[in-house]
């Protein structure tokens, strides 16, 4: 083994061992970042002893979930398969990742790499690992202030996959007219997974739409249906483009509350009845993105459908806590897409809920909190019984409630404050909906673990 | 008393006619929380407002509408929106202009009421010359909160705060000409162009700024004073009813508070 490699493997796991003894935080970042540094070709290297090859992941929204999918099917498959799993999609953590699963001697102790990655990574990540599959699963404004405009990323993710050999797959969302686009005009072999029960959609985009003109002559998209945001089956009325029929596709949905769906999902002609511990359309998409993977894998029916029912809800995505006789759900909120569809899960039945909602402004949220704008908040209207908002935003989130009809959201800046006043609000027995942003959701969980009743996320 | 009195009958069967300038391309900073805002701070005093949207391929009608609102949107779309302003909406909006109608424009919006937006590949994307202003393309993205001090002679009399808040996120720097006049000095952040501690341009009843926020929610003074200032487009001399904006200042004064921190 190249002795720099050596090295720099040697220094990385004596940080994470230090970083652990120091309860400092998991280490999923600053080995792979030293490590980076003493050998920057370490990724290649590494990655490249994969026998099987890697699966790389991308998008807005959907990335962990997805990811985590794979990797219980995978998992169910008896395939040994690393992955970046607390989160971590920059190079430093996939590096990190790597470097946890390879021994002293350079032998890596896995077969299939899984890396869920940042969208700006997107480009690097393909050039470094030459991965076997690329997923990309959507494609929505975030955090404008840190990953830049929608059409840019997607031009650079463009120049990126162009570059992806024929023996590679890449497996793209139909109904994403931005991410279906991409697959024209390319060598590696193109798969699409869409929704097909069309019970679900409604004929109105939703305020967040970004991708709805034509990518090939910037027409207006005229849609039949729309799943979410710019999701949806749409056409171009000037030039003829359309939606792709997808190979891998959701023929019939049951949403089953917020914790349960359950889906059939058709691969040409085969059929797979599954169950996922998820609810929301979103995760439809997630459950698809994965079956086609595991296709493109050549795993088998029973491991694909035993895979997906072994599947748990991912870290922050929701997560359950008990505080005082009160429940509390938490589900992570990002960006307006997946702000509304935490709103369109929860909010489904018309019951009252409490809610606490906390924005952050920190690097990791987006410092710009125009995107709560984008929010159709108007929808929560008559569907709260209290609602407390908290986090470094919380008098701007006050505030978009109000101009969304909904009035008397107390705000607290202090999170752990407004837990104790969302608490005592809530009878109980009763469920307190939590939406933070990303900053305010770690914060929240060490509020937590001190109140003794969260675990440690990089545990699992 | 009598004031009050005057204000009921002032604002009894009044309406806004809002024209949302492209608004189906120009949408992706969160800007459309302005249109939201002008809306409720309409119906909260018995205003009644309409919104139309008017985007490519549409023309505007400079006789119907008292206000025109302009946000930001993507480099593509700023390409398609500067060709469809030369079809016939950039004469228009001049007419409109020379009626009294009011007009606020965000980011990218702001730049094409400008001559031109010159873009980093060279390209001039040519606006609706209702601001004696030009724009060109930097390698320098200014992205953060700022805040700035309101020009004095806008006369936004307000007892509560004379600045505004928002964030901003641009490379194009903007520069000023004769007869425009800047909205505010910046006091944190970047604003126009970075150099010379501009933000904003006002010329007739036109404003543009680079602020997100969205802008008009959190500095309530602004909204009332662009809401007045296009009433009196039909009604003569407006007062606007008070309302309760407790909220309002307050996400203003924590927003100013967090751009000082952030600085």
């Amino acid at each position: 083994m190249n002795l720099l490699l050596f090295i720099a493997i040697i220094f990385a796991k004596l940080l994470k061992i230090a970083i652990k003894l120091g309860k400092r935080g998991g280490g999923t970042a600053a080995p792979g970042l030293l490590a980076l540094k003493i050998y920057p070709r370490l990724i290649e290297d590494l990655s490249s002893k994969l026998e099987n090859g890697s699966v790389i992941i991308s998008g807005t929204n959907g990335k962990t979930t997805t990811c985590r999918i794979i990797s219980s099917i995978l998992n169910e498959a008896k395939i040994e398969t690393i992955h970046n799993r607390a989160g971590s999609n920059l190079e430093r953590g996939i590096a990190s990742t790597l470097i946890d699963r390879t021994s002293l001697t350079g032998k890596i102790k896995a077969k299939t790499g899984l890396f869920e990655v940042d969208e700006a990574v997107l480009p690097s990540a393909i050039s470094k690992i030459k991965p076997k599959i690329v997923i990309l699963t959507n494609l929505f404004r975030d955090q404008l202030d840190r990953y830049g405009e929608v059409d840019k990323t997607r031009r650079f993710w463009k120049e990126a996959l162009k570059k992806l050999p024929s023996t590679a797959t890449i497996i793209l969302n139909a109904d994403d007219p931005g991410i279906a686009h991409l697959g024209h005009n390319l060598k590696a072999k193109v798969v699409y997974f869409g929704i097909e029960d069309e019970t679900f959609g409604q004929k109105e985009l939703f305020r967040s739409a970004d991708t709805k003109y034509c990518a090939t002559c910037s027409t207006l998209l005229t849609y039949e249906l729309v799943f979410a945001s710019h999701l949806g089956k749409y056409t171009c009325k000037t030039c003829q483009s359309q939606r792709p029929k997808p190979q891998i596709w959701a023929a019939k949905i049951r949403l089953l509350g917020i914790e349960k769906s359950e889906v059939l999902v058709r691969a040409q002609k085969e059929r797979f009845s599954l169950t996922l511990s998820a609810g929301g359309l979103y995760n439809v998409y997630n459950l698809l993105a994965a079956v086609a993977a595991a296709k493109a894998l050549e795993i088998d029916k029973k491991a694909i459908t035993g895979g997906v029912e072994k599947f748990k809800a991912v870290f922050g995505r929701i997560e359950k806590f008990q505080i005082q006789e009160r429940k509390i759900l938490m589900f992570l909120v990002k960006n307006p897409t997946g702000f509304n569809e935490v709103i369109r899960t929860i909010f489904e039945t018309n019951d009252k809920k409490n809610v606490l909602i906390a924005i952050n402004d920190l690097l990791a949220d987006g410092r710009d909190v125009s995107w709560l704008w984008d929010v159709d908040f108007e929808k929560l209207a008559d569907k709260v019984k209290n609602i407390v908002t908290c986090g470094i935003r919380a008098k701007d989130m006050s505030l978009r409630l109000k101009y969304a009809g909904i009035d008397g959201a107390t705000a607290t800046e202090n999170i752990k404050e407004a837990i104790e006043k969302i608490v005592h609000e809530t009878k109980n027995g009763e469920v307190i909906y939590f939406l933070p942003t990303y900053t305010a959701m770690l914060e929240t969980r060490k509020i937590l673990t001190k109140m003794g009743n969260a675990k440690r996320f990089w545990e699992d | 008393m009598k004031l009050e009195i005057d204000n009921k009958i002032l604002t009894f069967d009044m309406t806004l006619h809002i024209c949302h300038l492209y608004g189906d391309r120009m949408n992706i900073y969160g800007d459309d929380g302005n249109i939201t805002t002008l809306v409720k701070r309409c119906q909260w005093r018995g205003i009644k407002a309409e919104i139309s949207l008017v985007s490519v391929g549409e023309r505007i009608d400079p006789k119907k509408y008292d206000f025109y609102f302009f946000g930001g949107g993507q480099d593509q779309q700023q390409v398609t929106v500067s060709e469809d302003l030369h079809k016939a909406n950039r004469k228009l909006l001049k007419e409109a202009v020379n009626s009294g109608a009011v007009m606020l424009a965000i980011c990218g919006g702001y730049q094409l009421l400008g001559h031109y937006y010159l873009t980093a590949e060279g390209k001039k994307l040519t606006g609706a010359s209702v601001l004696n202003i030009h724009t060109v393309a930097s390698n320098k993205r200014m992205i953060g909160n700022i805040s700035l001090q309101i020009n004095k002679l806008l006369a936004i009399g307000c007892q509560q705060s004379a600045k505004l808040v928002g964030f901003e996120n641009h490379s194009g720097q903007t520069f000023l000409g004769s007869g425009v006049q800047p909205l505010g000095k910046v006091e944190v952040g970047f604003g126009n162009n970075g150099d010379d501690k501009t933000e904003g341009a006002w010329q007739n009843n036109v404003f543009g700024c680079y602020l997100h926020g969205s802008v008009l929610p959190k500095n309530p003074h602004f909204a009332d004073f662009l809401i007045t200032k296009a009433l009196e487009r039909n009604h003569g001399k407006v007062t606007l009813k008070p309302l309760n904006d407790e909220l309002e200042w307050s996400a203003h004064f924590s927003s100013l508070a967090r751009a000082r921190q952030t600085k």
